[in-house]
């Protein structure tokens, strides 16, 4: 082997190879991937998925500026491979269509933190305000970072206002004081409140029901109201 | 030394000293210009990952300006080792080996000391931008799109050169650290350019970004940085022992089965991705068994007559241990693809785990090695300063021991891990609470390995000190 | 040159590395061998046929189109299914349990087992409020109507869904009986004395 053309020949086709594998096979396949509409989802009819609105993109700018990817995945992996869907993390394994509208695709690679594929579902925006300012306030324990620069502790002019946190008492602010989420807080609650895998699809169809034995009472007790 | 090369080995007739001495002259200002840069970003990087592993002790440490967050923290490191580090040393090494090789002198030394000026420099820039939140969230490809010209441009300045060089070479038979090295430059020109437009100038639909981003923290890790490590190990481990490598062919079979299976993968087993992307993935990293055995076989059969030597020079004693990690890496890649393994130990510490022991246990600890030998000979191929051998061993322990404990206490944090999230009977928070300990030796390896950069920079700094000084001196002496 | 420094380096710097040309060991050939044979077996069995809708645990586009509802009756449930979990199990949770201070259970429920499904689809249509029993059992919250969000097919195939999931094993629901209980307006919430007039035999 020593001759240098033969040598680029023989890198050139196995770094075709590779690429042919992972980049233009894959992107002939699903690069063109279109919102399906699928009977099981929600009515018939209806298409999935159905981009974010404003406030929720700028979230996401937000999120991939703060590297919140580097703790958090966005993707429930199948029953058989994992016990994201044991854990409630979602009712279905992510396909191609979950991100057709997500800029860029933050699918995250480590789980120091939950996963947040179906965050939507389990938090509201109160909810994820708290735990950007103070995770500890909901979770004891917990190593994510607070952001507290996402916030402005100022002081009560006159009325307190509706949006300020209801912090429990080891992190709230002293009396006078309230903390008030700022544009990008905001943002960044509505992003992960919109994150949402729903319905069943023809390459992610609902598990199987067993067949089972009914549970109908046998007697119709005499105080229930069915005659 | 005989002249005439017996036919069992392809040594080539030596080169009269004089010819040596100027190859590594030509060198001298632009490698040192790559070598030290990357000596000072990796000091960074390792500070950036102490940094970032502390906070999981105490979340509020540096919580409280954007610029210092975990996520652009982490970013920060990864970045700072991978392009600051990883690719100037990869680079300079190449580059050296191309022209020893070669026996030519390295063409357009001005060129390369300018790309690697720009290329420092727009690290410099990408750095500041992911501090600032332009970080693009991929992976291990994260500087922001506004230095991706720069960078690209940068490095084809000083992979054409090394090319030239190859061209010029006045050795016909290939060594296989040429391969390496070749295999290595041409890799990244094609994975950057790829990433760099599919991923920020003209961004793909979809999952399709995810695919491309893993494909290219992939071939980055395991092919360039993995190409450029070997090369060194193949050319220092014979020539400093004085046997020749034991087998051409199995350099040959692992140089080619590395570059065909090596490259496949990278993808997680349960991403929301086609199964038959995957399934390449996995096929990919169990193939790559062949050229670890390969690469074993081969060195185990060149050292075994010779194993109390290894640790005599010290060089020598990075390289194999570069060697060794590099083996244990690629045997835990291989057994962490298998689905019933990933299902368990994807996105845990587990992977984490093999980033470090690859990147710092078997890159740093190859790059470290041809340091030690090439600097000396940059600044003086006829009388070249030596290291304080003092400062060598304070970088050497705590750097190997920083890896070994870290390595370990992830890799079974990692698994641990794995098993209690596998269990939904387990809160999250009981999750991150097993894994505690483990992130406590984490960061004790981090300090170890920072503590050991700062005397490789001592080490460095001394040298160059040394070495003006003699010259200043001399010059003197001439002028007298 | 102090103690301190490394050794001087030795004169090797004008020999460079060569190789010999010992063979390729023929066990490490049978090895690639036995590792490639085995990849082609893995990628038949686990590459989908290269089909883009085949996504991991399937094996093949046969299984896909295998595990999905076949009949229209299956397809009906499977929207009700869907309905339920994004809309019903925050408050009767996901295994239909209910819970305290939330929800009652559907799980065994008499109300969602009666023969007739008169009562549920007026719940489900109208909301209920006030004092109720289910399974022996009092209860006191307030259930928001979904008249206005889901037409009469969506709500019998929710009903349909909980009336045959979870052990429950209760006849489908047909929309013409949302319908008629629709035509039966009533504003406002339903309460357990109203229920208890409608007759689900």
């Amino acid at each position: 082997m020593n001759s240098g053309p033969l040598l680029f020949l023989g890198l050139f086709v196995a770094m075709a190879c590779s690429w042919l594998s992972f980049v233009l096979g894959p992107q002939l396949q699903i690069g063109d991937m279109r919102p399906t509409t699928n009977m099981m989802v929600g009515a018939s009819g209806q298409i999935y998925p159905n981009p974010e609105p404003g406030a929720a993109h700028q979230g996401a700018e937000i999120y991939r500026a703060d590297g919140c990817v580097s703790c958090h995945t966005e993707q429930v992996r199948p029953r058989d491979l994992g016990s994201d869907i044991n854990r409630g993390w979602g009712l279905r394994r992510s396909t191609g269509y979950d991100y057709l509208f997500a800029q860029p695709v933050l699918l995250g690679s480590q789980r120091v933190g939950p996963d947040l594929a179906n965050a939507g579902r389990r938090m509201d925006a109160a909810a994820v305000l708290l735990r950007l300012y103070e995770p500890r306030a909901l979770t004891p324990g917990s190593i994510m970072p607070p952001h507290p620069f996402l916030f402005d502790k100022r002081k009560i002019q006159g009325v307190r206002s509706a949006d300020a946190l209801q912090l429990p008492a080891p992190f709230a602010p002293p009396p006078g004081y309230e903390v008030v989420p700022c544009p990008e807080a905001r943002a960044l609650a509505a992003y992960v409140t919109s994150l949402h895998q729903d319905g069943y699809l023809f390459e992610a169809p609902p598990p199987p029901q067993p067949a089972g034995k009914t549970n109908a009472p046998a007697k119709v007790p005499t105080n229930s109201p069915v005659k | 030394m005989s002249v005439t090369a017996s036919p069992a080995q392809t040594a080539p007739c030596p080169p009269p000293q004089s010819a040596t001495i100027q190859i590594d002259a030509s060198c001298r200002l632009p490698l040192l210009g790559l070598f030290g840069g990357a000596v000072l970003w990796l000091f960074l990087g390792t500070l950036f990952a102490l940094i970032a592993s502390l906070k999981f002790h105490d979340p509020r440490f540096l919580a409280n300006e954007p610029y210092w967050t975990y996520g652009r923290i982490h970013a920060a490191h990864r970045t700072a080792l991978l392009y600051g580090f990883g690719v100037p040393a990869a680079l300079g090494v190449g580059l050296w080996l191309l022209c020893r090789l070669g026996r030519a002198l390295l063409a357009g030394p001005g060129v390369v000391l300018i790309g690697a000026i720009f290329w420092n420099t727009a690290v410099t820039i990408g750095l500041i931008g992911i501090l600032c939140g332009d970080s693009t969230g991929f992976e291990s490809f994260q500087m922001p799109g506004y230095v991706s010209a720069i960078l690209f441009v940068s490095y084809l300045l000083i992979a054409l050169c090394g090319l030239l060089t190859f061209h010029r070479r006045a050795e016909a038979p290939l060594y296989s650290s040429q391969w390496f090295v070749l295999g290595s430059f041409f890799w990244f020109s094609w994975i950057f350019s790829t990433a760099s437009m599919l991923l920020l100038c003209r961004p793909v639909r979809g999952v399709m970004q995810s695919s491309i981003a893993w494909w290219y923290a992939h071939n980055f890790s395991s092919i360039f940085l993995g190409f450029a490590g070997l090369a060194s190990i193949f050319y220092f481990i014979p020539k400093l022992l004085a046997r020749p490598l034991h087998s051409h062919y199995l350099a040959a079979l692992a140089f080619w089965t590395l570059a065909l299976f090596g490259s496949w993968g990278g993808i997680p087993g349960g991403a929301p991705l086609p199964s038959w992307i995957i399934s390449m993935g996995v096929v990919g990293a169990v193939l790559t068994a062949v050229p670890v055995l390969a690469v074993a076989v081969n060195f185990y059969q060149t050292v075994r007559h010779d194993l109390e030597a290894l640790d005599a020079d010290l060089t020598l004693r990075f390289t194999y241990v570069a060697l060794v990690f590099w083996l244990i890496a690629g045997a835990q890649q291989i057994v962490g693809v298998l689905p019933n393994v990933s299902a368990l130990t994807d996105y845990t510490w587990f992977p984490v785990a093999h980033w470090e022991l690859f990147h710092y246990g078997f890159f740093a600890l190859a790059m470290f090695g041809a340091m030690y030998y090439v600097v000396p000979r940059l600044l003086n191929g006829d009388d070249p300063p030596a290291w304080s051998a003092a400062l060598v061993k304070a970088h050497f322990w705590p750097t190997f021991f920083g890896i070994l404990i870290s390595y370990i206490a992830l890799l079974v944090g990692g698994v641990g891990q794995g098993f209690l999230l596998s269990d939904p009977k387990y809160s999250f928070a009981q999750v991150t609470r097993g894994t505690l300990m483990a992130l406590r030796a984490g960061t004790l390896g981090d300090l170890c390995l920072v503590v050991g950069t700062i005397f490789f920079l001592l080490n460095f700094a001394l040298l160059l000190s040394r070495h003006c000084r003699r010259c200043w001196t001399e010059t003197r002496k001439e002028r007298a | 040159m102090s103690q301190n420094d490394t050794k001087k380096p030795a004169n090797h710097d004008n020999s460079e590395p060569g190789a010999g040309f010992a063979t390729v060991p023929i066990w490490l050939i049978m090895v690639f061998g036995g590792l490639f044979y085995w990849s082609q077996l893995y990628l038949s069995d686990h590459a989908g046929g290269f089909d883009k809708q085949v996504y991991a645990p399937f094996d093949s586009l046969e299984e896909v189109v295998r595990m999905n509802p076949k009949s229209a009756g299956d397809e009906f449930r499977i929207m009700g299914q869907d309905i339920f979990n994004k809309t019903c199990t925050a408050c009767h949770q996901p295994t239909g349990l209910g819970k305290e201070g939330t929800a009652p259970p559907l799980v065994g429920s008499e109300w969602v087992l009666a023969p007739e499904p008169d009562r549920i689809a007026r719940i489900v249509l109208n909301g209920l409020t006030g004092p109720i029993t289910v399974k022996g059992k009092d209860w006191n919250l307030t259930m928001v109507p979904w008249k206005d969000i889901y037409n009469d097919k969506q709500l019998a195939a929710v009903l349909t869904y909980i009336r045959s999931t979870w052990g429950n094993n209760a006849p489908p629901v047909k929309p013409e009986q949302v319908a008629a209980a629709r035509k039966d307006i009533h504003p406002g919430p339903m309460t357990f004395p109203e229920l208890q007039q409608i007759p689900v035999q």
